[in-house]
């Protein structure tokens, strides 16, 4: 039977929505217990909110003045001291997992699996290739699975759970090659996360400035949407690239995505396949963003927004 | 507009699988024209072209050229990218190592060029041109010319223009009126009035070298007093530096119906000064070193702009949904009608690409093999397909690019869809370097007193005779037979027609030289057929089988209403009265 | 100071790929094979640090077919000083590609370790981490920008939560984002110079690497299709669509 240790990501305060997405993949896994690891300087708020999320079987909460900014390097060897006990580590597949679960499969020789989008058997996972444009069932050899989640793949788990949260001490010698210098963010704090966000508003090429942003950024206020972007609009510095959706980006699954000024060239689609309801607003009606929208529509995005803006009110 | 991508599959299959590239290195001096490095250097060029240069030419398009008192200014980009591409080094990459080129065969010149102009016509000229004043400098100007100009010409750090054509003297050279005295301190002074100078002026680069066809005050009358000049716009100082501005001035530039970011100038030459090339009154031998290569580039004009037109008219094609097909599919490429469309313009466009590169392949063969029986039977193929790949290859561009527009129906018509700008930009390569009839009157004149065409006509023969026994080549083998004999009969009945009455070869000219060039085609589709036949899971390769069938039952017949009509005599052409017409 | 840079011959980006009919892969049969776009990014860093006087020798390293050699001399064209091909005809996964490249690390001991972020066929955006935990050395993965100075570099990162600078000491392993810059056009004259550079071969086992265990792919599938909705013709439309679904 199948013991899983997911680790948590958070910023100190709140867990990331990405882990309970863990979660609901980790269910497929038909484990006999779910484990969630909160590495923190201080973590006692994060490891209640993941406490609550339906199938937790324990909440492992690591203390750690080092774990304060926690980098791969300072993560991986005390994840490492954990390992032995568990048939599965995973972690979400967000910059935070990507950087931190190879390092860890390196160090106990075993390969991992990326992206986890479909889990078929404790072994045997789907995977996206070639930019999504395949799919391989792969099946992992003998030892501890190490695995990234594909958060797009699966929903949020419930939060009714109130499992235990037990305290680790893990007595490791951490390095001190690398250290944290700062962190830019670029959102405002009550914005919804890009990943996390039920709805998200995304303007490309088409929005012209960052000036004009501003119509994509108060759309998204009113709707309580996170803020999204093309590539394109990215590279031209229209917006920061943390708010890129795409490929080389964010891979989200809102329950609604509505783009506005956005061509849908194949890197960007692959970022929002997976989202619930696609609307598509563009003045090129052979856009190929149209080709996989629910909901097309044809037009300015500059009238369109004060239309929808009103028609909201 | 559509993004150009280079076809670099094509290019492959034809440098590799039809013309044989590789043997090429086994030619003295090409040594480094290794199968790496032939791949890298498409490779790299591609990636040049499809990122800098392809995406000014509808920009370019619509900017143009700007004229303002004697300046030429280029559209937005066109410096840069130009500077970029000299920097990179690939104006000078089949040019001799000895003045800074990369010494690599012409064959790879004319792949890239292919992309070249594929991704930006108007652009194209610019290194183009100055291709041609390099080689009649190799060929026939002195050490010390040679020294001064060639290492800057090569390296793309000057251009160079061919200034011939003057008010009066547009086709028929003999008319040129332009002036030279002889200063008697080896140097001349020249005086006149050139048009339709592609390059005459523009803001690239700070100095432009005119190659200038003019008369010394004694010469013969007509073409045999022709020489040729080398004027700079700025003269050159003792220790190389820029020195005074020689009086060779832009007075204007043309309003033309395409290839608006190529600057096109009347220059005038105020007692200019010049240096003569080679001897007196050879100019004309001269110019046309330069006018041979300038005529195969033209056809690559041709090619290139037909390879973007269909890139263009597929992807569209591919997208686009109008009327559920026949055959159930939503999108247009599934209707017959575009099918066919689409089919003709990739049969025609991979045959011109084909027909290019091996006629490149000779012209290297004629200059570096070393057996003198091999470069003449390479350069007579040369000579015998020059007219082929300029008049054949520029009237394809013009009939792809206007099944471009069409494949696209109303958008096509539309300058947004830039399907509109290739048919513009097309016609003029039908004119310029030789109208498409002067290149079919020298096929039927100076070609057929050679026998060049009677000679392929024996090699073609013998191609398909020793293909006979290959039953899946028959689709092809079998119609081009039939062509051949029916091409055979046709070549004979012009020899004799020309004796009766010189004017039956000069009517029919033009439709020999199209009748010709299917032929030549056909023959370079039995080799991609053949190529193809061998890996046939592969996609590009059944694509390929399935062109070369196209090509048999649908375009190849077009020899037999052309015939006919060759055979009909200059008689029926000439009947009407002037004043009746 | 030498950088190592990892260069993969991949299918060209541009290249829309098609999965075989029977689930056994996807065709690459005559497809144009590139340098995968990230590497191409570190090659391109590793060359401005030397350019910049902080590096002295630029090392290109490939793991792959004898093709691959294709992408090295791409690599040296660009203005990498020499190269190492580690030839094999197998299908080599991060793991085993981490192994090697420590092998020949140890060998070279260069201060960084250049590497894409990930490869655009498989994806799997490992490798340069599991270089760095083989070796004991700081990662900075997801490189936007890089500043060496002496012993160490301040890299900033492109994370989900925006730009990460983090401090390490060399040596380290650094992998690249697309931002970090453009790779510059090679030169005409370059690809020719490229010819004439160096190129050491090794086979995997004569570095004695020994190949970890493998996932194993079962299967390839095209991806299930997203279906195109409906046009609407009006702001009214829409917001009435989107309410019936409840989604506002």
């Amino acid at each position: 039977m199948a013991k899983v240790l997911i680790i948590a990501e958070h910023d100190g305060k709140k867990l990331n929505g990405s882990t309970a997405r863990v979660m609901t993949c980790a269910q497929g896994l038909s484990a006999e217990s779910v484990e969630i690891a909160v590495f923190a300087a201080e973590g006692a708020a994060v490891a209640e909110q993941a406490a609550a999320i339906s199938g937790v079987t324990k909440v492992l909460l690591i203390e750690n003045p080092a774990n304060e900014h926690a980098t791969a390097a300072i993560l991986a060897p005390q994840i490492e001291a954990l390992a032995s006990e568990y048939s599965h580590v995973l972690a979400p597949s967000t910059t935070f997992g990507k950087d931190l679960t190879p390092r860890i499969a390196a160090h106990l020789a075993v390969p991992q699996i990326s992206d986890i989008m479909r889990v078929e058997s404790p072994r045997i996972f789907d995977r996206p290739i070639y930019a999504g444009n395949a799919v391989i069932t792969v099946e992992a050899p003998e030892g501890i699975v190490v695995g990234t989640v594909r958060t797009a793949s699966f929903s949020e788990a419930e939060k009714t759970g109130s499992a235990t949260i037990e305290k680790r001490e893990i007595n490791v010698e951490l390095p001190s090659h690398t250290r944290f210098v700062k962190l830019e963010t670029s959102g405002s704090a009550d914005r919804p996360d890009l990943q996390a966000a039920a709805k998200v508003v995304s303007g490309g090429r088409g929005v012209g400035s960052t000036e004009n942003f501003k119509v994509i950024y108060d759309l998204a206020d009113k709707l309580g949407a996170a803020v999204g972007a093309s590539r394109a609009a990215v590279d031209a510095g229209f917006i920061p690239n943390d708010h890129q959706v795409g490929q080389t980006g964010k891979i989200i699954a809102p329950e609604l995505y509505m783009s506005f000024g956005i061509s849908g060239a194949i890197q960007h689609l692959a970022g929002i396949k997976d989202a619930g309801t696609i609307v598509a607003i563009n003045k090129d009606p052979d856009a190929p963003i149209f080709e996989i929208a629910d909901f097309g529509l044809v037009g300015d995005l500059f009238e369109i927004i004060p239309e929808l803006e009103k028609a909201l009110a | 507009m559509p993004e150009y991508k280079a076809p670099q599959r094509d290019m492959m299959f034809v440098l590799n699988d039809v013309i044989n590239v590789s043997e090429l290195a086994e030619l003295p001096g090409f040594e480094d024209a290794t199968p790496d490095i032939v791949q890298g250097v498409i490779d790299e060029a591609a990636k040049i072209i499809e990122n800098t240069i392809a995406p000014l030419n509808e920009t370019g398009d619509r900017e143009g050229c700007r004229f303002d008192n004697g300046t030429v200014t280029a559209p937005a980009g066109f410096k840069e990218a130009y500077q970029l591409y000299a920097e990179s080094g690939w104006t000078g990459l089949d040019k001799s190592i000895d003045f800074g080129g990369q010494g690599l065969p012409y064959t790879l010149a004319t792949a890239v060029t292919d992309m070249l102009s594929a991704g930006n016509d108007a652009f194209s000229l610019y290194p183009g041109l100055t291709n041609g004043a390099c080689e009649a400098l190799v060929e026939h100007g002195s050490q010390e010319l040679q020294d001064i100009y060639l290492e800057k010409l090569t390296t793309g750090e000057w251009t160079g223009t061919m200034c011939l054509t003057e008010p009066q003297a547009g086709s028929d050279l003999s008319q040129v009126r332009t002036k030279a005295i002889d200063q008697n301190d080896g140097t001349y002074l020249v005086e006149g009035t050139k048009v339709f100078i592609t390059g005459g002026e523009h803001d690239f680069v700070e100095n432009i070298i005119h190659l200038v066809l003019a008369r010394l005050p004694d010469a013969p009358a007509g073409v045999k007093g022709i020489s040729m000049f080398l004027i700079p716009k700025f003269m050159i100082n003792s220790d190389a530096s820029l020195g005074e501005r020689n009086p060779v001035v832009c007075a204007s530039i043309e309003e033309k119906m395409g290839i608006h970011g190529s600057s096109t100038c009347v220059m005038n030459f105020e007692n200019a000064v010049g240096y003569m090339i080679g001897n007196p009154n050879e100019g004309l031998r001269y110019m046309f070193t330069m006018m041979n290569l300038a005529r195969l580039m033209v056809g690559l004009q041709g090619l290139g702009v037909a390879e973007r037109a269909t890139q263009g008219a597929i992807e569209y094609a591919k997208e686009r949904k109008q009327a559920t097909a026949i055959n159930g599919g939503a999108t247009i490429i599934h209707h017959p009608d575009v099918r066919r469309m689409l089919m003709t313009m990739k049969a025609l466009t991979e045959g011109c690409r084909m027909v290019a590169y091996d006629t490149a392949k000779q012209y290297d063969i004629s200059k570096a093999h070393p057996d003198a029986s091999v470069r003449k039977t390479a350069n007579d193929r040369v000579e015998l397909m020059t007219p082929i790949c300029k008049a054949f290859a520029t009237d394809t561009g013009c009939e792809v690019a206007s099944l471009g527009v069409q494949v696209l129906g109303g958008a096509g018509y539309i300058r947004e869809s830039g399907m509109e700008q290739h048919m513009r930009d097309a016609k003029i390569f039908c004119i310029y370097e030789g109208t498409n009839a002067i290149q079919a009157l020298d096929l039927v004149g100076r070609k057929m007193k050679l026998n060049l065409p009677q000679n392929f006509i024996t090699e073609m023969a013998a191609k398909l005779e020793a293909e006979s026994s290959n039953s899946e080549l028959a689709f092809i083998l079998e119609p081009m037979k039939i062509a051949l004999e029916l091409l055979d009969e046709t070549t004979q009945w012009l020899i004799k027609a020309a004796q009766e009455d010189p004017q039956n070869p000069a009517a029919a000219a033009v439709e020999y030289l199209t009748l010709y060039s299917l032929l030549t085609h056909g023959y370079f589709w039995v080799i991609a057929a053949k190529a193809a036949l061998i890996k046939q899971d592969d996609s590009f390769c059944q694509a390929k089988l399935a062109t070369a069938q196209f090509f048999a039952a649908k375009i190849l017949p077009r020899v037999h209403s052309l015939a006919p009509a060759i055979m009909s005599g200059a008689a029926v052409v000439m009947a009407a009265e002037e004043d009746g017409i | 100071m030498k950088i190592l840079v990892g260069v993969k011959r991949v299918v060209d980006f541009n290249v829309r790929i098609q999965v075989k009919a029977d689930g056994s892969g996807v065709a690459t049969e005559g497809v144009k094979m590139s340098m995968n776009p990230f590497d191409e990014i570190a090659v391109e860093e590793a060359l401005r640090l030397k350019e910049a006087g902080k590096a002295e020798e630029v090392i290109a390293i490939t793991i792959g077919p004898k093709a691959s050699q294709e992408q090295l001399r791409t690599a040296l064209a660009m203005g990498a000083d020499r190269a190492i091909h580690v030839e094999t005809d197998e299908d080599v996964q991060p793991l085993t590609a981490a192994r090697i490249l420590k092998a020949i690390t140890d060998k070279e001991e260069p201060k960084i370790v250049m590497l894409g972020k990930q490869a655009i066929d498989d994806d799997n955006n490992q490798t340069a981490q599991m270089l760095a935990a083989l070796a004991n050395w700081p990662q900075a993965t997801f490189a936007s920008k890089i500043d060496v100075d002496g012993d160490s570099a301040n890299v900033t990162r492109e994370i989900d939560a925006g730009l990460e600078t983090l401090s390490i000491d060399l040596p380290a392993v650094i992998s690249t984002d697309l931002r970090l810059n453009e790779p510059r056009y090679v030169k005409l004259p370059d690809i020719m110079k490229a010819k004439r550079k160096p190129i050491e071969t090794f086979t995997i086992a004569e570095l004695g690497i020994e190949p970890a265990a493998a996932v194993k792919v079962l299967k390839t599938s095209a991806p299930a299709a997203r279906q195109a909705g409906i046009k609407v013709a009006s702001v009214d439309e829409l917001v009435a669509a989107l309410k019936e679904k409840g989604l506002i």
